[in-house]
């Protein structure tokens, strides 16, 4: 892959993860929800009963694979460096908080981008949040708000993450009695093992060097006019879009479509507290699970902020279903971005004290 | 590697040995003692028909009402039953069943929703209570009537509502991870 420019590789994994993304949906991952973090984190934290929602309790191997082919890239690629210490419980709550915007909005990022090029046109109000959002974060950054730099950590730190994947993997073959598998809802609607497992794994590869996130790419255009990662998200965006199209997955409109809902206003503060916040921890969701795989303690611990916020988002009802969001979910969502002015002023409050 | 640096790799390899050995000394005693058990799937389904078997008792009057077109007596016995089970939501498909055969389409539609919010299951083609298609038909049907009747009566809140469960119920037919 070195002979590739980074351009080249933002735009051949966009390309990946459009067709991955609806491919997987179509031989059997929920609908319009072929690869979403969120989701799946949920999912996962149903499988190791953290919630008790059996419809949503599932071990989804993409989610491995995302881990382990990021972990074996960075290590082949000599960018397996084991760094960590800022700011851990922020970092914990504001991936909580993400996955509580996502589970409001019902996606993360790359589900938004998968719903909008399925036709649902409830996601163009969580592309303007999100943007939104992402925009204030630039905004922020101008005016010196970010979290202290990461320091070097002994290596072991670095191998948790893969390892856990690695343990998650052996619990999908073995099946271990206090693991958890919906045989309805969600839960059931799943690709093979296999072919989940390969998806995620060429993902983390190419994600890992790539450095493709949906955030991230709006981010550097808003901040340097930076195209390299954006160029990856609209890749992404027009190769779903045609997959649909090709599988006759596309269907226009605003109502009916699955898993969503008709609150807009909450869909755009949902997602404008998602790319708030992942402006602030430097990474979608998406972007931080990989990160955990090639050794970035930090975003290991944003990893489990989310998985913790995936379990309590269901067993405290903050998110949305068809219906629109439940009360617990609004109040969470204010109280996300409550949390992310607060870190925005305690830190750039920092900044001027360090000058 | 001094002596401490040996006695830690030593402890190191012998924990991770005899936990290994726990594991797969736990694992053959299960695979010796487990009875045939069910997959997940067939457990799922075995559940299902053993609900179906018990509902057709409780809603037989209800059911010979219906086929009789007696729908009030049909409504009036659910709505007890309702009372007595509040938690079962086959009381609600059987209802909107009726006022369906009744032609109070906005009605049936907003009982079905009742119905799929206590048991998503329902709009579940995987389940044997999956009523999916019935109520994607009663909605083809009711969409268009509806809004052709909100044409007419645009501030109707009655049919906006109405609209509103058809979207619910589509939305929830469509999947989706919800």
């Amino acid at each position: 892959m070195s002979w590739l420019k980074r351009i080249d590789l933002a735009i051949i994994t966009g390309a990946l993860l459009g067709v991955g993304g609806v491919l997987i949906a179509f031989v059997g991952n929920p609908v319009n929800s072929g690869i979403c973090i969120s989701c799946f984190l949920e999912n996962l934290a149903g499988a190791l009963q953290l919630q008790g929602e059996l419809r949503m309790s599932y071990i989804r191997p993409e989610l491995i694979g995302f881990v382990l082919g990021a972990f074996v890239v960075a290590k082949k690629t000599g960018r397996f460096k084991v760094t960590g210490g800022s700011s851990p419980i922020i970092r914990f709550f504001l991936g909580f908080f993400i996955i509580v915007g996502c589970a409001v909005f019902i996606g993360c990022p790359i589900k938004m981008i998968l719903r909008l090029a399925a036709g649902d046109l409830t996601a163009v109000v969580a592309v303007v949040g999100m943007m939104f959002g992402v925009w204030c974060g630039a905004r922020y950054i101008k005016a010196g708000v970010f979290l202290e730099r990461e320091r070097n950590m002994p290596r072991i730190n670095g191998y948790i993450f893969p390892f856990l994947a690695f343990l998650l993997l052996i619990f999908i073959f073995f099946q271990p009695v206090f693991i958890k598998q919906g045989q309805t809802g969600p839960a059931a609607m799943h690709a093979p093992v296999l072919l989940s497992l390969a998806l995620g794994l060429i993902l983390g590869g190419f994600s890992q060097r790539s450095g493709l996130c949906i955030t991230g790419g709006f981010r550097n255009y808003f901040l340097f006019r930076e195209k390299t990662l954006l160029s990856g998200v609209i890749t992404f965006f027009v190769t779903a879009l045609l997959v649909s199209l090709a599988t006759n997955q596309f269907n226009l409109g605003l109502n009916g479509q699955p898993a969503s809902h008709m609150s807009h206003g909450w869909t755009f503060l949902a997602m404008t507290l998602v790319g708030l916040a992942s402006v602030i921890i430097d990474g979608c969701p998406f972007r931080q699970v990989i990160k955990s795989g090639q050794g970035d303690i930090d975003a290991g611990i944003t990893t489990v902020g989310m998985l913790a916020g995936a379990a309590l988002v269901i067993s405290w009802s903050m998110r949305s279903t068809s219906a629109g969001p439940e009360f617990a979910g609004k109040i969470a969502v204010m109280s996300g971005l409550i949390l992310c002015l607060l870190v925005v002023v305690s830190y750039r409050k920092n900044v001027r004290t360090a000058r | 590697m001094d002596r401490l640096d040996k006695f830690n790799f030593i402890l190191l390899v012998v924990l991770i040995l005899v936990t290994t050995g726990m594991l797969v000394q736990h694992e053959l005693n299960a695979s010796k003692n487990t009875e045939p058990v069910l997959d997940g799937k067939e457990a799922m389904i075995k559940q299902y028909k053993e609900q179906i078997a018990r509902d057709a008792v409780t809603y037989k009057e209800v059911v010979v009402a219906k086929n009789e077109n007696r729908h009030q007596d049909a409504i009036t016995m659910l709505d007890e039953i309702i009372r007595s089970h509040p938690d079962n939501p086959q009381s609600y498909v059987l209802k909107a069943e009726i006022i369906h055969e009744k032609g109070q389409l906005a009605k049936a539609i907003a009982t079905y929703r009742i119905a799929i919010e206590m048991d998503p299951d329902l709009v579940d083609d995987k389940t044997p209570i999956f009523i999916g298609d019935s109520v994607m038909d009663l909605i083809t049907v009711a969409r268009g009537k509806l809004n052709r009747e909100k044409k007419l009566k645009p501030n109707d809140k009655t049919l906006a509502l109405a609209l509103e469960n058809i979207y619910y119920l589509q939305r929830r037919i469509a999947g989706g991870c919800e």
